[in-house]
């Protein structure tokens, strides 16, 4: 036999073809391949998983619920008015924050008092998401809070922020890309200054694709010590405002998802980009959580 | 159960059985005549064919019941439902009188009065021995070979009335 | 001596089949039900049950049954109350009936049977007219299936009932001309001696034609897809059994499933050799019907998860036009050869 099997294959093809052209011949042979199929079908392992038992394999960016970043909402409304369910529910009121600089008049800022999501309502058209101003919403792949009544299932700020743990690091930026504005000298350029210099220099590599996660995980980091105390994200004063009240920590049942440190250095030794690599540890770590935990 | 042990009673076993299904039977009929309903009336057919089956398999003629409950049971009642619920069969009670009683009456006695003449005058004398059950091989041998005038003449009348039910039904 | 005593009482051995029988009754279209739950998950690439009793969902149908139980018995209020309650029993007593003349083995050698036991062998009745007999009985279901669809006062259920009736209607007749090709070529009507004559080859050979229509006649007097029209779920709910719930329901689902026992068992024993063994012909003969029971129950199974339903008109013309000619002419040939050898 000379023929090499795909030319093997295209003959068995030809012939299939000719057989199932066929008038009488080719009903019985349609037949007959249908039964075919379901027996190996059959045979086959079913693709089915178990899931109380056995937890999905889900894509890192799984759109399973909307989680709020709560310190990175202004109260603009923007979302609540753009749901086609209206089935976002904001109360906030009106502060005043001393002045800057001494004499001059008082800030007044938002202060965000109730944020909950009807999921009763909600149609996860993630308009919200989209059209947030500040990145305070997000799609999280975290997707067991069913309830057991449908008024349960209006969920407040506290489990909204709570979610916000599953969602994986934001992607990196391209190579050659600009600086974010928290990154770039004018943004820092008002916040109070002291503070300013060293956290943008921190998280500077941190943002670029080359350096080490950051946060909590100070092992791979060169600059261990303002990497600690910064986040890569807001490199502003107001970061370092949010950051400080432990009530918040508080809340939350488990521990924020760290970075997986060996999962990180065998996709980077896999020729990742790095934001690919950091969602990948992220993710190897909170399965390693889970499978502890259960 | 056993032959034997109704040999010399003064009341038989199949008698008793005989006398309990045609009493259902016979009520049966009367239940089909007095029925308000179309449907419930072909139930009770059902009930009067079924009887008349274990009439026949009571004493002996299981061949004979058995068809007795295949063609008339399992085709011609169904057949008779298939008709009437294809029609018109409502739930309830409704008047199914079409003012025709007394020759409605007269026929069914006529015909009642010309099959018992007939049937005794023809059986009234013989005795069923119900020791010897009767084979079906024996049912055949006799259909092809004593009765296969009248066997043939039968089918070719069934097939005469196929014919003409299908030129009847038959638009153009 | 205490056996013999035992089994020499007409009414003991009569009671203890009758047990066995009820028991085959009740237990074959459980373990059947739960093949078809797992076979047809798996045809579908799923698993099927996997909770109930923990190993593979392996308790799934008595769940389900002590779940019939336990719910409200509804009668709808326009329903005809006496007939809609009296149905289920009318579809489930024929069905429960034919177990009664399924022969699974032959006859004992050295029998002393007494008078009114049915004769010794694994039966429980050994009719004279057996084929005759099982044809009769399963043809009276469908009374209870009309029943039910008109006494159920729904639309829907009276188009499944009177599908079902002109299903059974057309498929009656290719399935005993079938059937009497079968006893033609057997010299008899007992089932017990239509198994004894498979002795030397099974009558699948010679009626090839006979058992494909007896196969395909049988999935339609069962309303089995392909041919499921009457309970046509995506058409007309579930026929003649929409407005059923609970126990009553019940009773519908447990005589689908011992009818295709039973119509397995009346094919395996007319075609496929009966208790007659190939290869290891030391395996018991009861054993041997079993399996091939099973094996033609696991087709009706298989052949529900691939072929779509027929339409109505389809199916009228597949029984007229097609398997009652083919039937015929497979008589004439069986008459053929009967005479000629």
């Amino acid at each position: 036999m000379a023929m090499t099997k795909e030319q093997r294959a295209a003959k068995l093809r030809e012939l299939e073809q000719k057989i199932a052209s066929k008038k009488g011949i080719g009903a019985l042979y349609g037949l007959a391949k249908g039964m075919s199929v379901t027996m190996r079908t059959m045979l086959k392992p079913a693709i089915t998983t178990q899931y109380p038992h056995v937890k999905p394999d889900l894509p890192e960016r799984t759109r399973g619920v909307i989680a709020l970043k709560e310190e990175n909402c202004t109260v603009c409304m923007l979302c609540s008015r753009e749901c086609p369910d209206w089935c976002i529910y904001i109360d906030s009121h009106k502060d005043v924050m001393p002045p800057k600089t001494p004499g001059a008049r008082g800030r007044t800022r938002n202060v965000l008092d109730r944020f909950a999501i009807d999921y009763a309502l909600c149609m996860y058209c993630g308009i919200c998401v989209d059209v947030c101003p500040f990145d305070a919403l997000f799609w999280s792949p975290h997707f067991e809070y069913s309830t057991d009544d449908l008024s349960t299932l209006t969920h407040e700020m506290d489990t909204l922020a709570k979610w916000m743990d599953y969602v994986p690091p934001p992607p990196a930026l391209e190579d050659g890309a600009e600086d974010p504005v928290e990154v770039s000298k004018e943004a820092v350029s008002y916040g109070a200054p002291a503070v300013a210099a060293p956290v943008a220099t921190a998280t500077a590599p941190a943002a670029t694709a080359t350096a080490a996660p950051p946060r909590t995980e100070p092992a791979p980091s060169q600059e261990g010590a303002a990497a600690d105390s910064a986040t890569p994200a807001g490199g502003t004063t107001e970061a370092a405002e949010t950051q400080a009240p432990p009530a918040r920590e508080e809340r939350h049942d488990e521990e924020p998802p760290q970075i997986d440190q060996e999962a990180y250095d065998a996709a980077i030794a896999q020729g990742k980009p790095d934001r690919e690599a950091r969602a990948l540890a992220k993710r190897a770590w909170i399965l390693k959580r889970r499978k502890a935990q259960s | 159960m056993d032959p034997e042990a109704t040999e010399g009673a003064v009341v038989s076993w199949p008698a008793v059985f005989v006398a309990i299904f045609g009493a259902v039977a016979a009520l049966s009929a009367v239940a089909v005549v007095l029925s308000r309903n179309v449907v419930h009336a072909a139930l009770y057919l059902v009930v009067v064919l079924g009887a008349a089956g274990a009439i026949f398999l009571v004493l002996g003629a299981e061949f004979v019941g058995w068809t007795q409950i295949l063609i008339y049971v399992g085709a011609i009642v169904v057949l008779l439902l298939f008709g009437l619920m294809l029609t018109a069969a409502p739930i309830g009670t409704h008047a199914l009188d079409n003012q025709q009683r007394g020759v409605a009456f007269m026929t069914s006695a006529a015909v009642f009065g010309v099959f018992t003449f007939i049937i005794w005058r023809s059986f009234g004398s013989q005795r069923i021995h119900l020791n010897q059950v009767v084979r079906t091989s024996d049912v055949g041998r006799s259909l092809f070979s004593g009765y296969i005038l009248p066997f043939e003449v039968v089918s070719v009348l069934l097939l005469a009335a196929l014919v003409g039910a299908i030129v009847l039904a038959k638009k153009d | 001596m205490i056996f013999y005593h035992f089994f020499s009482n007409p009414w003991a051995v009569f009671a203890l089949k009758l047990a066995a029988v009820f028991i085959f009754f009740l237990t074959a279209p459980l373990v059947l039900g739960y093949v078809e739950h797992k076979g047809l998950a798996h045809m579908q690439s799923r698993l099927g049950p996997m909770e109930a009793g923990r190993f593979h969902g392996w308790a799934q149908l008595i769940a389900d049954g002590v779940k019939f139980i336990q719910k409200e018995d509804i009668v709808p209020d326009a329903a005809d109350r006496r007939i809609f309650m009296l149905a289920p029993m009318i579809v489930i007593i024929p069905v429960s009936l034919v177990f009664l003349v399924i022969p699974f083995g032959p006859a004992a050698v050295s029998c002393h049977a007494p008078a009114g036991t049915g004769g010794c062998g694994f039966w429980g009745e050994n009719f004279d007219v057996g084929i005759f007999f099982v044809l009769a009985i399963s043809a009276i279901s469908v009374i209870g299936m009309l029943m039910a669809g008109w006494a159920s006062a729904n639309k829907f259920s009276l188009i499944g009932a009177i599908r079902g009736a002109a299903q059974l209607i057309a498929y009656e007749l290719p399935l005993v001309l079938a059937a009497s090709a079968v006893a033609m070529q057997a010299g008899t009507l007992s089932l017990v001696g239509i198994g004894d004559a498979q002795k030397a080859y099974w009558f699948v050979f010679p009626q090839i034609a006979g058992f494909i229509i007896f196969v395909i006649a049988s999935l339609a007097e069962l309303s089995r897809p392909p041919f499921d029209m009457p309970i046509a779920d995506s058409e007309i709910i579930f026929g003649h059994m929409t407005e059923y719930t609970g126990i009553r329901f019940g009773l519908f689902l447990l005589s689908e499933y011992a009818g295709i026992v039973s119509l397995s068992a009346i094919a395996v024993v007319l075609y496929l050799g009966a208790w007659h063994g190939f290869i290891v012909p030391w395996i018991p003969g009861p054993i041997w019907t079993l399996a091939k029971i099973g094996a033609l129950s696991f087709l009706v199974i298989w052949l529900r998860a691939t072929y779509p339903r027929l339409r109505e008109d389809q199916l009228q013309k597949m029984a007229w036009k097609y398997l009652i000619p083919i039937a015929l002419v497979n008589i004439l040939l069986t008459m053929i050869f009967k005479v000629v050898f």
